[in-house]
């Protein structure tokens, strides 16, 4: 995933639902190009109960999703180790894991 | 002349005195032979040398078509605008004498042609005129297409939710839509005009490796009274949820025929079975969208 995307998963994992969304016009009214909307900066908060989190906050939160995954994928290394010790062949191990 | 005796009494000369064909050309005076010297019908083309009568000595309104070689008369001797319609037969003009000017050489319209507006056509081999309202709605006269722009959560413990904003009609180049576009507030789409539509609905979801994802999808809610909203459409794909590199993605339509904005109207949720997966959204691409194509009249 590019930055952008790590960056609008990780506003979704901080609040469900349609809380936030992106400023399509800077404050002149221009068109905000699309490949520079989604950026912090261009945050928009629509639920009135919430408030724009810090930078720190986001960047924290594309951390937490990134080293999750990073988590996951060398639980899926070892894991798939662990059943080749056990005997088990590529086919096998894709069968159960379905990766 | 010498003579012997009395002198003869003068005695005119008579055409009786003069030999027949003696008298030659020489012996006429120039313009002596008047026109009452002339016997009626006694000039023959033979005695008029070639060019010899002109204009002037043709009496106005005296030469008919029967002295008129077939095909003599060509254009030069027909003054600017001498033909006029009622000189031309019927059914006579045919495709070779029309030029492209007489389409091109004309005031373009420039817009869409009102319905009342009428064109030329040949009716099995009768010429006749038809209204544009019954030839119209050929082409695709409205195409339009939002998408969802923020990725998005289920709140904990509910099954996916109305798409209720982060809606924008597609604006990436060299994306683009067709003639009016649809009308959106909260979620709830109205249709521009009445007609027949096909609605699609495009979702996408992304899990997080916490669980399988046995349904993502989207719904196609309808009205028929602008209140309660029904399902009409649905569609949903399973996913073995391996990580935030996953992903599932539902697709569905719908053709529909609107007769009455004002009441019929669609509004689109994100579905899935788990809370744990995200229904995606961009600003700059197509994730979840939504497409609408009218496909003509009701």
């Amino acid at each position: 995933m590019n930055k952008q995307e790590w960056l609008n998963l990780a506003l979704a994992k901080l609040h469900p639902g349609q809380w936030f969304g992106w400023r399509k016009e800077d404050d002149n009214g221009n068109k905000i190009p699309n490949n520079e909307r989604m950026t912090y900066e261009n945050i928009i908060v629509h639920d009135s109960t919430l408030t724009k989190p810090t930078e720190d906050e986001v960047n924290a939160k594309i951390q937490e999703l990134k080293d999750k995954q990073t988590a996951f994928e060398n639980k899926q290394s070892s894991g798939k180790q662990k059943l080749k010790d056990l005997g088990l062949d590529d086919d096998e191990i894709q069968a159960l894991m379905g990766a | 002349m010498a003579f012997i005796g009395k002198q003869p009494g003068k005695a005119a000369i008579t055409s009786t005195d003069i030999t027949d064909g003696i008298i030659t050309a020489a012996k006429l005076a120039s313009d002596s032979v008047t026109t009452a010297k002339i016997a009626d019908n006694g000039v023959t083309t033979a005695k008029i040398n070639a060019d010899a009568v002109t204009d002037a000595k043709i009496a106005d309104d005296v030469v008919g078509s029967e002295h008129l070689t077939a095909g003599e008369v060509d254009t030069t001797a027909l003054g600017a605008d001498a033909v006029t319609a009622a000189k031309i037969a019927d059914n006579a003009i045919s495709e070779e004498h029309l030029d492209a000017t007489v389409v091109t050489g004309l005031t373009a319209l420039a817009a869409e042609p009102a319905d009342t507006d009428e064109f030329l056509i040949s009716d099995a081999g009768t010429l006749k005129r038809i209204d544009y309202s019954y030839i119209k709605g050929g082409g695709i006269t409205m195409a339009d297409q939002w998408r969802f722009t923020a990725n998005t959560d289920n709140s904990s413990g509910s099954l996916g939710f109305d798409i209720t904003s982060n809606l924008e009609q597609v604006d990436t180049a060299p994306q683009g839509t067709i003639g009016s576009a649809m009308s959106e507030s909260s979620g709830i789409f109205t249709f521009p005009t009445t007609g027949f539509y096909f609605v699609k609905f495009n979702i996408q979801w992304q899990m997080n490796g916490d669980g399988d994802v046995r349904q993502g999808g989207g719904e196609m809610n309808w009205t028929t009274n602008n209140s309660s909203y029904s399902t009409i459409v649905d569609a949903y794909n399973g996913c073995n949820n391996h990580g935030l590199n996953y992903y599932s993605g539902a697709e569905m339509n719908a053709i529909v025929d609107i007769t009455d904005t004002a009441n019929q109207k669609v509004k689109f949720r994100a579905y899935n079975s788990a809370s744990n997966a995200t229904c995606m959204g961009s600003s700059s691409a197509n994730h979840t969208y939504m497409t609408f194509i009218r496909l003509g009249d009701t």
